[in-house]
């Protein structure tokens, strides 16, 4: 204390401190209201949740979802297993919409462009704007994402009323596989596949895990498929130049060429159409293909095509594709070939079902591009954009930015800004999924609805579309015959009811079936659709034989081809604006935030390129600098980059991060559909000399021989050694720690329900107590990462932001690890990657629990590894004892605001979950088994008078999985279906047997069609 | 900038702990608890509630049960604060007048007619990592009474019960030890 400052000045100052301290840090003394309801609601009681079912709204597959709500907020999304298509499961991108809901850059107020840029508005003056404009503007434009079927006929309508052209563009398209039905079948809808019914599946490309058509429902499907059961399992075979999730999860890989899925389609169906099959009116044609031709056409064996036919030959066979990977100059051809080739292999009418009745709608590039043709001419006055984003999703090829821009008025209806809505005249804040009516038909004869789950975000002036539709209309005199979008919902389901439900003998009063619709989140009758099983002549020519379908072709090529594939968290990129989905580990690569381009390790050496290394890639059109990450499911003479990143303008968690590999194409197209070519040849790559750490959560893609996710093949399945019956008692002696320091040896197989062992049972604890325990059956898991975000959504887990991420401090308690076994692009072959969702194993030897000074680490009663919050002081000590890295420590006060020096901005904080207690920095955490649910069927059963049922709790990991990999209940009830799971010969406990930790987490091997080298653990 | 940045966090973080540290012993230390209610004194509306509402006339004089207000005690984690619409039920115009307190009732009319809620001030509250699932009380058959005190005995609620031990863990620990309820942990804390 030198300087002339006094020790007694010293403590004065600190003492003020001190006292502020006092005042601010003892909530008691702080004065707390509490606001009643004036009028409560019916439905609602303060502390219970209220569930609502609902169709969720964030891509066009329309899966059913459970909503759960506290005091009105929605909390929490699920899925509904009442679901006629969805089944229970839900993705990622559905859960994500909590954050659509609550995020920070939703638009507040209608906005108007003025000289200064936007200006808020009201509501009247932006409906008489909108009303003025289309009443006296010249010719309007629509360009709408997909809607549900009753949005679409009101937008339809009133875009006939106003005298305008409707353009319905979603960047995962599926016009060519529309364009192929419709040249195959004569009808303009999407075909039924009913993958549960198959035993050999190939997918052309087709990333039905991820996002192509309903990949939470294929999940399901797929599950049931290939999953083992009785002893046997489908089998799955990828084609295709990159092995997307879909393909990690097949069991054999024909790396074929970029664009030779039509020529391989035709020549099995050609072989099989000579061993007898019927391609009916296409067999003379395919008869011409032949497997040599096409194996030299695809880069791959003559043998593994005739495999191919062999298995198809068989029957109960099921083709898929090609997706957005035959996005290419002859997608329609590629899509039609796949037709074919099941007709030939006898699917049709098996596991291929092509309704007589048109669905949805198509969303095509080429509608598009004459709609930006005809922008560019001047002949419309007003363009309305909704629920679309066509300025960031379209190549910059397209030219969407001038010719919209030369619009003379723009109209955009949309939750946050976007590089489309942003260069708008006036912006009206739309509505939420969550917060509108809404339907779907999922399947002819099923009629599911879309109800608000809460009331408007009240910091949000938002309607729904439909709504300021209907409201728009009346002010230019055009009646729709209803004056709320529900009101008109509540006619339409009427009609419905009248037209179809009531011929299916879905009789009865039609508020009661309104009613049953809004309590499951749909009604449905037996399917009535007719259905078509044979191929029809083609009455629009195909070429089958493009010469180019790939396209590009530059100075100095490099014999490489780009593929831009769609991403499954961001999707064509209208989901990049989700924090959780930026910090969800990619499925593929684990890589967050940032983008990558994939290459093959070969490619990267020959092009003296590591990881990491940031290249250019450019094409004639563009280039874009991306770090490498060398991935050995890719083909050599392909590289890959996702779609959905390096948005421009769309709300601080996207702009910025990544890059927009759309900037790279050409924009051609496929003639016969205007389906927009996503490949394009001659791409360079040039490093620039930077480099980068990837943001990855990846240790190791290598198990070492660890065997943490040990595999057992079909054939060794009933045939376990004796020893491996007793696995789990493969370690030595089990001792544990006696009250008096020391060890003591205790007489135990080690068997989950054994514990807490007596001496471990200091306090008084009732000795009637269960014993939590999961079962994971790897064999199902597809590694899509929806529990991960569920997870994070239910436990208030912050996210960290791409820095800290960088050094390994994201907060998931949940990650999806994804070990390669064998993947080889040089020829075709088995495949064998392996997934493990890892999560506190909750060891009944606990490692984590003795180191901790305080005593926040212990084992509860029921068998809990239980963390403390407030009792933790964050010596860590825990986390670096623990052998599975699922501990995470809040390093910062990532769940604070901004403000404060958090991540959490208002109202995004409106999410959190209020049973979970909201940790601050300094806090270790870890997954809890969900204990609040746990705690809150315990509660609602003491209250009820009984034990809480085996199946009443689902952790929030398993309320969304869509393949049934997870199960959880109590494992000392040996009639559980826990108990059952763990009881399998292929269950075992990940690193057990080495040291000892006695988790209650059971996995269940992955089953193999080939031999595994190590079946025993 | 991070460096510089992290440093000054540093820096603000060492400070607060020393204050944070020192503020524990000047609590610790505090003899007479009117030194910090001396400090909010200056706001009286802080203080008292919004309506002088007496349980004494309800709960005692009129012996309404409790749950006839306080709705979800025995089927949810909180008790539940009655909506403005509860009051109406009987003291809708023209009917209970109240003898003592017209003008209160006057007020409670006045924001029901408003539409908006009272702004009741929080007595009890534990803190947020704490999870006290009312119903399981209710269903194991203790009182209103064993924590809130004989409310029926109570006019206007300001401060709480002495039975209520301040909400400390010390308090809720006792009674599980002589009731026999668990004691682990996460049966209040997660």
């Amino acid at each position: 204390m030198s300087g002339g400052f006094e020790r007694r000045d010293f403590l004065k100052v600190l003492g003020v401190g001190g006292a502020g301290a006092a005042l601010t840090g003892c909530s008691t003394d702080e004065v707390e209201r509490l606001m009643p309801y004036v009028t409560a609601p019916e439905e609602i009681t303060p502390g219970v949740a209220t569930w609502y079912a609902s169709t969720c709204g964030e891509c066009a597959s329309g899966c059913g979802v459970r909503v759960r709500t506290r005091e009105g907020r929605v909390v929490m999304v699920e899925g509904n297993p009442d679901h006629p298509v969805s089944g229970g499961g839900l993705c990622s991108r559905g859960v994500s919409a909590l954050q659509g809901l609550y995020n920070a850059d939703r638009i507040a107020t209608p906005l108007r462009a003025g000289a200064d840029g936007f200006e808020a508005i009201g509501w009247d003056e932006a409906l008489e704007l909108l009303a003025n404009r289309l009443g006296g503007g010249g010719r309007s434009l629509f360009l709408t994402g997909r809607k549900g079927p009753t949005e679409s006929v009101l937008l339809n309508d009133f875009v006939e009323a106003v005298g305008g052209r409707r353009v319905v563009h979603d960047g995962l398209d599926d016009s060519a596989l529309r364009a192929a039905v419709s040249i195959a079948f004569g009808v303009n809808a999407l075909p039924r596949y009913e993958m549960a019914g198959a035993r050999y599946l190939v997918s052309f490309g087709a990333d039905f895990l991820e996002t192509w058509l309903s990949p939470v429902r294929f999940a399901a499907d797929f599950a049931g498929m290939h999953g083992v059961g009785g002893g046997a399992k489908g089998r799955f075979v990828f084609v295709g130049p990159r092995l997307s999730l879909t393909g990690q999860n097949a069991d054999e890989w024909i790396p074929a060429r970029p664009g030779s899925e039509t020529a391989i389609a035709l020549a099995v169906a050609g072989e099989l159409v000579r061993r007898g099959g019927d391609a009916g009116p296409y067999n003379d044609f395919v008869s011409g293909y032949s497997l040599e031709d096409a194996a030299a056409a695809a880069g791959v064996e003559t043998e593994a095509l005739s495999s191919l036919a062999d298995h198809f030959a068989e029957g109960g066979a099921l083709a898929l594709g090609p997706g957005l990977a035959g996005n290419h100059r002859a997608a329609t051809a590629a899509n039609l070939a796949v037709l074919i080739l099941n007709a030939a292999a006898g699917s049709l009418g098996d596991t291929l079902h092509i309704d007589d009745a048109p669905d949805g709608e198509a969303s095509s590039y080429g509608n598009l591009a004459s709609a930006v043709a005809q922008m560019r001419a001047g002949s419309f006055g007003v363009a309305v954009v909704a629920g679309t984003n066509p300025a960031y999703s379209l190549p910059a090829a397209a030219g969407f930015g001038d010719a919209f821009g030369a619009v003379p008025f723009k109209v955009a209806f949309a939750t946050t800004l976007d590089e489309t809505a942003s260069m708008a005249d006036l912006v009206l804040p739309d509505a939420h999924p969550l917060e509108s009516w809404g339907d779907s038909r999922p399947a002819p004869g099923t009629y599911a609805v879309r109800q608000p789950a809460m009331r408007p975000v009240p910091l949000f002036d938002s309607r729904p579309m439909a709504d300021v539709l209907l409201e728009t209309g009346q002010r230019l005199g055009h009646d729709f015959g209803a004056a709320t979008f529900r009101d008109y919902l509540r006619g339409a389901f009427d009609r419905w009811l009248a037209e179809d439900g009531m011929r299916a003998g879905l009789a009865g009063d039609p508020n009661r079936l309104w009613r049953t619709a809004l309590r499951t989140g749909s009604v449905s009758h037996v399917d009535l659709s007719d259905k078509i099983t044979a191929l029809q002549p083609p009455v629009t020519a195909v070429d089958f034989d493009a010469p180019d379908v790939v396209g590009g072709g530059m100075e100095g090529d490099s014999g490489l081809t780009l593929l831009v594939y769609p991403s499954s968290r961001f999707g064509d990129g209208t989901h990049a604006n989700r924090p959780w989905l930026q910090e969800l580990p990619d499925p593929v690569s684990k890589v967050m935030w940032h983008s990558w381009v994939e290459m093959n390790p070969a490619t990267a050496e020959r092009l003296g390129l590591r990881q990491g290394d940031i290249v250019s890639v450019a094409t004639a059109e563009g280039s874009v600098d991306v770090p490498v990450w060398a991935y050995p499911g890719i083909r050599e003479d392909a590289v890959a980059i996702a779609m959905g990143a390096g948005h421009t303008d769309y709300g601080q968690f996207a702009t910025g991060k990544g890059v927009n590999p759309m900037a790279l194409l050409p924009g051609d197209m496929d003639g016969a559909s205007g389906a927009l070519s996503l490949l394009t040849a001659g791409v360079t790559i040039t490093a620039t000399g930077a480099w980068q750490r990837l943001v990855t959560n990846e240790g190791s893609s290598d198990q070492d021989d660890r065997n943490v996710a040990p595999a057992i093949a079909l054939s060794a399945l009933g045939h376990a050694p004796e020893e491996e019956e007793h696995a789990q008692g493969e370690h030595g002696q089990l001792r544990e720690l006696q009250e008096m320091g020391g060890f003591r040896p205790v007489d135990t197989e080690g068997r989950a329900e054994d514990f807490p062992l007596p001496g471990s049972d200091f306090g008084q604890y009732d000795r009637d107590q269960p014993r939590w325990a999961m079962a994971m059956d790897l064999d199902k898991c597809t590694g899509c990462s929806a529990c991960v975000t569920a997870c994070q959504a239910e436990n208030n887990i912050p996210w960290v932001h791409e820095h800290q991420a960088a050094i390994g401090r994201e907060m998931h308690w949940l990650r999806l690890e994804r070990y390669y076994e064998t993947v080889d692009a040089s020829h075709s072959g088995p495949v064998d990657i392996r997934f493990l969702p890892m999560l506190c194993q909750h060891c009944n030897n606990a490692p984590c629990e003795p180191v901790c000074p305080v005593f926040a680490a212990y084992h509860t009663p029921d068998g809990l590894n239980a963390q403390a919050y407030n009792r933790c002081v964050g010596t860590r000590y825990c986390a670096n004892n623990c052998p599975y890295k699922v501990r995470v420590f809040n390093w910062y006060r990532y769940t604070q605001d901004p403000a404060d020096g958090g991540n959490i901005p208002e109202p995004m904080n409106w999410q959190f979950n209020p049973d979970v207690t909201v940790r601050n920095n300094g806090v270790m955490e870890k997954c809890t088994f969900c204990v609040q649910r746990i705690r809150e069927a315990q509660n609602r059963a003491a209250v009820e008078g009984r034990e809480v049922r085996d199946g009443e709790i689902h952790t929030a990991c398993q309320s969304v999985c869509p393949a049934d990999v997870i199960t959880f209940g109590n494992i000392r009830d040996h009639d559980s279906q826990v108990a059952a799971r763990a009881g399998d010969e292929r269950t075992y406990r990940v690193l057990d047997a080495l040291i000892n930790t006695q988790p209650a987490v059971h996995y269940l091997k992955k089953v193999t069609h080939h031999d595994v080298e190590d079946a025993g653990h | 900038m991070p460096t510089a940045l992290m440093k000054r966090l540093w820096l603000v973080a060492g400070a607060g702990a020393i204050s944070v540290l020192l503020g524990i012993a000047l609590i610790g230390g505090r003899q007479a608890p009117g030194e910090a209610d001396g400090v909010q004194a200056a706001d009286p509306l802080a203080q008292s509630q919004p309506i002088q509402f007496p349980h004494d006339t309800h709960a005692g004089q009129f012996l309404i049960d409790c749950q006839y207000c306080h709705y979800s005690a025995e089927r949810s984690v909180d008790a539940g604060i009655p909506p403005v619409e509860t009051c109406m039920g009987c003291h809708y115009e023209g009917r209970v007048e109240g003898r003592n307190n017209p003008e209160e009732i006057a007020k409670v009319r006045d924001f029901h007619a408003r539409g908006e809620p009272i702004p009741w001030r929080r007595i009890y509250k534990v803190s947020d990592h704490v999870h006290f699932p009312h119903m399981r009380h209710v269903a194991a058959g203790i009182e209103c009474q064993t924590c809130h005190g004989e409310v029926q005995e109570m006019g206007v609620l300001e401060e709480m019960a002495p039975e209520a031990g301040n909400l400390k863990m010390g308090w809720c620990i006792s009674c599980h030890l002589e009731r026999g309820a668990s004691r682990d942990c996460t049966v209040c804390h997660y």
